[in-house]
């Protein structure tokens, strides 16, 4: 003979978490909804939990939130009988052996009826205690939340309330109590939309990833080829160098100034200025009247050689590369001189005439 | 002057006073007095009589200018049209901050309530809000309508790279940055300066602990910050605004408000390095070309920018505190004052590089060109 604990009864209590660990432990007895987590329909037949008692122990024990109560007799049995209980065995042996109550926690309020509700099904032969227990649970408020949402969906036509469930009559209880449990069932049919809303899912990062990739596979493409500006030739060829050398000392050439260059011609050379204002970045004018470049936007003013004199700018405007190719004056924009660097005076940055 | 007195009426004289009451650095220590008085004598200038003969005259004097065709030109541009309402709209909100709070001053000095006390705030969205949302929707959208029929948009030719227009122009609310652009090294003027101005915004709730002023108006109790904020935005940003605006001219060249818009007016601004008067006029020696130990020549150029901005930046909290703000210190503890000595001596320190270019033609203070530190 063995001692061996036999679940009569089980139950959840309101705050479950929908963590899986019951239904994982003990998958014939619990279904894990979306919402909360129920006996299954089956299980609620004490016969069928019998011999799952051990599950379901386990499960009450894995509760993270130890929401799943039961109660169960100790009874001393020899292994070979402890898979054959009879059905009547849970009540009668209620009263030697008194319910347990496992965990402490439940409160007595539910841990009373119990007893009376089980003697009452063994002789009224009306709901089972297990039906009895989801009753109760089922009327108070949250316990099974999905089942009850969907029980109330169907009597809000007959302006029923939660709360009158319990002024039915047995058998009206009874019947509501099943339809919602067969309510429940059908969301078996759950786990398939679950698995058609991740189908949608993935064709929606499918998609999203493909257009991801056309947008970012071209620019890759581009970022792996050589490095190169796709500008204009920075060399500008600017006529014969007489042109330049026959211009008064002190004279300015514009005609070059949509290309970025202004010619100016010294004492003794010509050098090629750029036209863009060293302070922000404007395009200043030349004004021949005061001979000096005067920016419009914050008022620079550089003299004729390119060196500032007025206004916010801190340094003269830059000079670029000049030579003579074939008698042809040839500036380079791709180089420039700055004065505050000491490069006015490399050879390449003026031509001597 | 004389020339204009001599040559022409009486009305030309008047209109050359004005022009030259306008040259900038008369025309900042103008508006510096002119706040001045009006913040001593609000209680006064804000009677409502008063002030609407301050508005009438100042409307009289605007449209007799418009008179004049150069005064016209620039005003009733497309894009300094919205400046004049500007400064219409800002007088006006000027005036009821400073009646309302004149009055308080008033009750708190008799001991009577004050116009806030027991007025009730709350109103409901529907319908004292949405009715005069949608009153004032209806109102401004017809606004808008006319003046897009009466007043043409400045469109103008299409952009060319290397052509600049001339005078070229920042959107009017960036005018007084454009402004500040001309004194100081443009990652200053454009970054840090307006950055320093967010920031301080940002912070004056965590210096300026004083709840006094807090759902009320009153300026008796908060002469020093209500002034400060005029300053900074009346003058700082306003007036560059309307020096922006109204009186910078081609080549970025400041004119008189009755004064044509000149292309070739002759301006001396030779600038005048402050090195160059340390060294060559001071001490008569030729700059620094030489590095000396592991100091840079150009840090030894500028080393007497250097030692005046030190100067200014150490000392002139010491002083604030000793001469000034004593009573504010106490108040404020050592890092508040600290931080807020500092933000109002960048403040200062805006005027102060104005009047120097104006008068002196003073390039830069400190101009290491090397570091783009040209302050």
């Amino acid at each position: 003979m063995a001692s061996k604990e036999i679940i009569s009864k089980v139950w959840i209590e309101d705050g479950c978490i929908v963590c899986d660990a019951c239904e994982t432990a003990a998958p014939d007895v619990f279904e894990v909804l979306e919402e909360t987590c129920i006996i299954r329909p089956a299980a609620l037949d004490v016969e069928f939990c019998k011999p799952r008692s051990t599950e379901i122990v386990d499960a009450a024990e894995e509760c993270p939130v130890d929401v799943i109560k039961f109660e169960s007799t100790t009874v001393e049995v020899s292994d070979a009988e402890a898979a054959a209980v009879p059905a009547d065995a849970p009540a009668s042996d209620a009263a030697p052996a008194a319910p347990v109550v496992a965990p402490a926690k439940a409160a007595p309020a539910e841990a009373a009826p119990p007893a009376a509700a089980s003697v009452h099904a063994s002789t009224a032969g009306a709901p089972d205690p297990a039906i009895a227990a989801l009753l109760k649970a089922a009327t108070t408020r949250g316990g099974h939340a999905g089942m009850l949402k969907n029980a109330d969906g169907g009597m809000a036509s007959s302006g029923s309330t939660r709360g009158d469930a319990r002024n039915l009559p047995p058998e009206a209880r009874q019947a509501k109590v099943q339809a919602a449990a067969k309510k429940a069932s059908a969301d078996a049919d759950a786990g398939r939309r679950a698995f058609a809303s991740s189908g949608a899912l993935m064709v929606g990062w499918g998609a999203f990833s493909a257009g991801a990739g056309l947008a970012v596979g071209p620019a890759f493409t581009r970022f792996m080829m050589p490095n190169v500006m796709e500008e204009p030739d920075p060399r500008i060829r600017i006529g014969k160098l007489q042109k330049y050398s026959e211009m008064e000392p002190g004279g300015v050439n514009e005609d070059y100034k949509p290309q970025g260059i202004w010619m100016i011609r010294l004492e003794d050379r010509i050098a090629a200025l750029n036209i863009i204002c060293t302070h922000l970045g404007c395009i200043p004018n030349w004004l021949v009247n005061e001979r000096k470049y005067k920016c419009p936007c914050h008022g620079s003013g550089y003299y004729q050689n390119g060196v500032n004199f007025e206004g916010p700018t801190p340094r003269p405007l830059e000079r670029f590369k000049i030579y003579v190719e074939d008698g042809i004056v040839v500036v380079d924009k791709s180089k420039k001189y700055n004065y505050e660097l000491g490069q006015w005076d490399q050879p390449s940055s003026f031509l001597l005439v | 002057m004389t020339q204009f007195l001599a040559s022409g009426s009486g009305m030309d004289g008047i209109k050359h006073i004005i022009n030259v009451l306008c040259e900038p650095h008369w025309f900042l220590i103008l508006s510096c007095v002119a706040l001045a008085v009006f913040m001593v004598g609000y209680r006064t200038f804000t009677k409502p009589p008063i002030a609407a003969a301050l508005a009438g005259v100042s409307t009289l004097f605007f449209i007799a200018s418009c008179l004049d065709p150069n005064f016209f030109s620039i005003v009733s541009k497309g894009d300094n049209v919205p400046i004049v309402m500007m400064m219409v709209t800002l007088a006006f909100v000027l005036w009821i901050a400073f009646r309302q709070a004149a009055i308080n001053d008033e009750r708190m000095e008799k001991g009577e309530p004050l116009l806030e006390a027991g007025a009730d705030d709350k109103v409901l969205v529907w319908p004292d809000l949405v009715y005069i949302e949608l009153i004032c929707l209806v109102l401004l959208t017809a606004f808008l309508v006319v003046w897009a029929i009466f007043l043409r948009a400045p469109l103008e030719q299409p952009a060319d790279p290397n052509v600049a227009p001339n005078p070229a122009k920042a959107p009017w609310y960036f005018l007084g940055l454009q402004e500040m652009l001309v004194y100081f090294d443009p990652w200053l003027a454009g970054v840090v300066l307006p950055g320093l101005i967010v920031v301080g915004l940002i912070a004056v709730p965590y210096l300026d602990k004083n709840p006094r002023g807090n759902g009320y108006y009153t300026f008796k109790q908060r002469p020093f910050a209500i002034g400060t904020f005029m300053f900074g935005f009346g003058i700082l940003w306003i007036v560059l605004i309307i020096f922006g605006t109204f009186l910078r001219g081609p080549n970025w060249n400041f004119f008189g408000p009755y004064e044509f818009w000149d292309h070739n007016k002759p301006a001396a601004l030779l600038n005048v390095e402050f090195h160059d008067l340390f060294w060559i006029q001071m001490l008569g020696r030729p700059l620094p070309t030489e590095d000396v130990a592991f100091i840079p020549a150009y840090i030894i150029r500028e080393i007497a920018g250097i030692a005046v901005l030190g100067v200014y930046f150490i000392a002139g909290p010491i002083i604030l505190r000793a001469v000034f703000f004593r009573k504010l210190y106490v108040q404020m503890g050592f890092i508040r004052f600290s931080v807020m000595a500092m933000l109002f001596l960048v403040m200062m320190l805006m005027p102060i590089k104005m009047a120097l270019r104006w008068t002196l033609n003073l390039h830069y203070i400190v101009g290491i060109t090397e570091w783009f530190l040209n302050v």
